[in-house]
């Protein structure tokens, strides 16, 4: 049988059917996407569950609490790094702004609460304006956001360090319990990892969240949809530095003082963290949850490191190790993920 | 509103005037002058590196202009960035895509104007029901609005952009080569999605290279060449002969080159029991020395999976036979490896061909860096030498071989990616979409560079979206249809009719 040009023309010109790709396919994508974070879990898990079998008492409420809070000023100041790098950039300040932020609140904050609580906001602000700064530089210079940062990382060093030159100053009291101050038996760290998960739950499903995510993403894209970069740059590292600020307010209810230096120790670590939970360095994706889970992984292996009764000096190798892991999964499944869509 | 929108209809709703642009030392647009009405299709045409480019890049707020003037509405209008432009009610369907790859289709389509909640978040539900609403009321072709971007092919892209630009439900919207990354039935489907939106009372600028969807939908038509604007048509009391001759400035005799078969009998590419994953099953096919063979179908039944699988860029089962060797071709490296190697000219240019942000030297000589090494250093001498050669055999139009890639227009860089490919010394080429996006002048030229090389010798491997270059340009046609090879035509049989019965026979079975 021979169709005529018409026909074959008018077959041509029919709508597609739709062709919906089979659930099994879909969910195996899911999960690779997920790859990355689904590893972090399993970590998790196996530090947990080795921690557990050698030590008693680790499936509890209070370990719950003791844990949390010997991480959370790490996960604060991931939880600003995860936004950088979901944007696509790095944010290496964030080490000059907590040790800058323990200083002034060593040397600033009294027993009167309202002083206080003034200086906790003016430690805020001054976060944001300096990640802020950060994020305008970026955009008015076209600088690399490493060497933006590194620099002004060192600058906030030496203005922390020409404020108090030693670690010291005092914490009051009162400041200091906030960190065992406990609600339902959750300590206040436990609810903060909540409100965070909370918050990132809103904050990535508003406008501005999805124009951070769409920026890291594809720069090109998001411009040539009207996204004003220079104002995602200024938010974006705002928020970081915002965030490193609430991480200096915290350490210092655990240091009961302030330390200029104190902040490198959580440069890398924050970037580790993230990449441990599946955040992307090359922007676009990632979640803060991995970040937090990442966060919990390295402040777990000291505890592992402690009970195993080893150097000290292998938490570092061990974390090193569990970074090159992660790395090494995601990559495996971007891959796959890859050979996928062809 | 129709009185209204009728009374607009008849006075301009775009006048453009001198308008000029310069990058640095480059001039891109000089005393351009444009003028269109609302309600009417109004075709852009031009070569590549005329200045629609940038035309549209201006209107739609992406660059600023230098100088000259725009009125919309009869006001001035001077967009400080794409937001402002969408404000004015003109929205660009652009054909680098302005898309982002990790989020959803339908995050996609309403990107920055996502429905709310009270929370300030996205409204989910409310955002599915807009979508749907949306590609019913354009009966786009089948999308999965959760889908997230990255899992989609070229032509599914395109769709969402044009989805895109239709959310913002735009008084002017500026389709840029939107056809071109299309497969025909959706390219179809999108002539008359243009004609409705016109009807609507919209304007559409419409940009293209086929002169057959020109023709078919453009209400009138302006012409662009080096700059500046050359003519204005009413299209219909203007010949094709004529467009072109005012596009290139000079008579073109004829597109497609003649067509002397210096096929010989000597396989080059043999081909047997190729299989690819699911696009591709049991291809059997042999390419000759001296031959081009085309290979038509419809979009999406294999034919960019054995493209990409001869290449070692996916992996395939089935033996490969070169220069009557069996070789097994893991990678890209393994393909290219060896004199009569196999090279390939793939579809996506910017993303897979070229580094945008290197000279066209670097370009040229990045995979061929061993042949200008003497004992492990890099003789300048000999590189600058074969890459002069080869700017001047393919009429290269760059300042200097160290001009960026990124700055020339499509039809050099795919001259650029050309050069490449020579350069390996492969004499088996696949060539995929070679013309997609090229302006008609450079088309001519890469249609001949294709059978001087086969009279040279070389064998190549030819995919083209637009099925008349296959008809005219091949010696022979593999019709793929599901994974297979659905019919060979040749000689007098190659014709778009047989093309098209052999690509559907399977679709009208069934």
């Amino acid at each position: 049988m021979v169709m005529s040009v018409e026909q074959t023309v008018e077959m041509a010109q029919r709508p597609t059917e739709t062709k919906l790709p089979k659930p099994a396919i879909e969910l195996r994508g899911r999960l690779l996407d997920r790859a990355p974070f689904l590893v972090a879990c399993l970590m998790l898990a196996l530090i947990v569950g080795i921690y557990g079998s050698l030590q008693s008492g680790v499936f509890s409420l209070d370990e719950l609490n003791l844990d949390t809070a010997a991480a959370m000023t790490l996960m604060l100041a991931a939880t600003g790094q995860t936004i950088v790098l979901l944007r696509g950039g790095i944010d290496l300040s964030i080490g000059g702004m907590i040790g800058l932020g323990t200083v002034i609140a060593a040397t600033r904050f009294t027993d009167d609460a309202s002083t206080t609580a003034l200086w906790a906001l003016i430690i805020l602000a001054l976060g944001f304006s300096i990640g802020a700064l950060n994020g305008l530089l970026i955009s008015l210079l076209r600088l690399q956001p490493f060497l933006v940062t590194l620099a002004t990382w060192s600058i906030l060093n030496g203005v922390a360090m020409i404020i108090l030159p030693t670690d010291g100053g005092s914490i009051p009291s009162w400041w200091v319990g906030f960190a065992s101050a406990q609600l339902l038996g959750l300590t206040s760290p436990v609810w903060m990892l909540l409100a965070l998960l909370l918050l990132w739950w809103w904050f990535r499903a508003t406008r501005v969240g999805i124009a951070i995510q769409a920026t890291g993403s594809n720069e090109k894209s998001a411009f040539l949809s009207g996204v004003s970069i220079a104002r995602v740059n200024l938010v974006t590292y705002g928020l970081s530095g915002l965030f490193a600020a609430g991480a200096a307010l915290f350490l210092v209810t655990q240091t009961g003082a302030g330390s200029p230096t104190i902040g490198k120790d959580y440069i890398l670590p924050s970037v580790a963290a993230a990449v441990i939970g599946g955040v992307s360095l090359f922007g676009g994706r990632g979640h803060l949850a991995g970040t937090l889970i990442g966060a919990f992984v390295l402040t777990l292996i000291g505890n592992l490191v402690f009970v195993l009764h080893v150097s000290s000096y292998w938490q570092p190798v061990a974390s090193g190790v569990i970074l090159l892991l992660s790395v090494l999964a995601s990559s495996v499944a971007e891959k796959a993920a890859r050979n996928r869509v062809q | 509103m129709s009185g209204e929108l009728f009374e607009s209809a008849c006075m301009d709703l775009v006048t453009v005037n001198g308008l000029s642009k310069r990058y640095g030392g480059i001039v891109a647009l000089s005393e351009a002058t444009f003028s269109a009405r609302a309600g009417e299709v109004h075709a852009l045409l031009g070569e590549n590196g005329a200045g629609k480019s940038t035309f549209i890049q201006i209107l739609s707020g992406a660059v600023r202009h230098d100088g000259g003037s725009i009125l919309v509405d009869g006001q001035d209008y001077r967009p400080a960035n794409p937001d402002a432009a969408q404000a004015r009610g003109i929205a660009a369907v652009f054909q680098e895509l302005s898309l982002i790859p990790d989020l959803s289709v339908e995050q996609n389509i309403w990107f920055r104007h996502e429905p709310r909640t009270w929370l300030g978040t996205v409204n989910r539900t409310e955002m599915r029901r807009k979508t749907l609403a949306l590609l019913e009321k354009y009966s786009f072709p089948a999308l999965r609005p959760d889908q997230e971007l990255r899992r989609l092919t070229l032509a599914e892209r395109q769709i969402v952009e044009i989805a895109k630009g239709l959310a913002k439900d735009p008084r002017i919207l500026i389709l840029d080569e939107a056809t071109s990354a299309l497969p025909a039935r959706e390219a179809e489907w999108l002539l008359k999605l243009t004609r409705q939106l016109a009807s609507e009372g919209r304007l559409v600028i419409f940009i293209s290279h086929r002169m057959a969807e020109v023709r078919a939908i453009a209400d009138r038509l302006t012409i662009f060449r080096n700059g500046s604007t050359v003519a204005a048509h009413e299209a219909n009391a203007v010949s094709d002969n004529e467009i072109v001759t005012q596009m290139i400035g000079r008579h073109l005799d004829r597109l497609y080159p003649e067509r002397v078969s210096t096929a010989t009998d000597r396989i080059a590419l043999g081909v047997k029991g190729f299989s690819s994953g699911s696009r591709l099953s049991g291809v059997d096919f042999a390419l000759r020395e001296g031959e081009v063979l085309g290979v038509g179908g419809l979009q999406g039944h294999g034919q960019r999976e054995l493209f990409q699988a001869l290449f070692g860029a996916t992996r395939a089962s089935g033996s490969i036979e070169l220069w009557g060797k069996p070789v097994s071709i893991g990678n890209p490296r393994q393909a290219l490896t060896g004199k009569d190697g196999i090279a390939l000219v793939p579809e996506d240019r910017r993303g897979q061909g070229l580094l945008l942000t290197k000279s066209v030297r670097e370009n040229l000589t990045l995979s061929v860096i061993k042949r200008f090494t003497e004992n492990g250093l890099l003789s300048r001498q000999k590189e600058a030498a074969l890459v002069k050669e080869m700017v001047d055999f393919l009429r290269i139009k760059a300042g200097t071989p160290e001009q960026l890639a990124g700055t020339l227009s499509g039809g050099n860089q795919q001259k650029v990616i050309f050069g490449k490919m020579l350069l390996t010394q492969a004499r088996v080429l696949l060539l995929y979409d070679p013309t997609r996006g090229v302006d008609v002048g450079t088309k001519g030229e890469i249609f001949q560079l294709m059978r001087d090389l086969a009279a040279r010798g070389y064998a190549i491997l030819f995919h083209s979206s637009d099925m008349p270059e296959l008809v005219h340009v091949a010696d022979r046609v593999l019709v793929v249809r599901n994974g297979r090879i659905a019919a060979t035509l040749e000689g007098d049989h190659i014709s778009e009719e047989e093309i098209l019965r052999a690509a559907m026979l399977e679709t009208r079975a069934a």
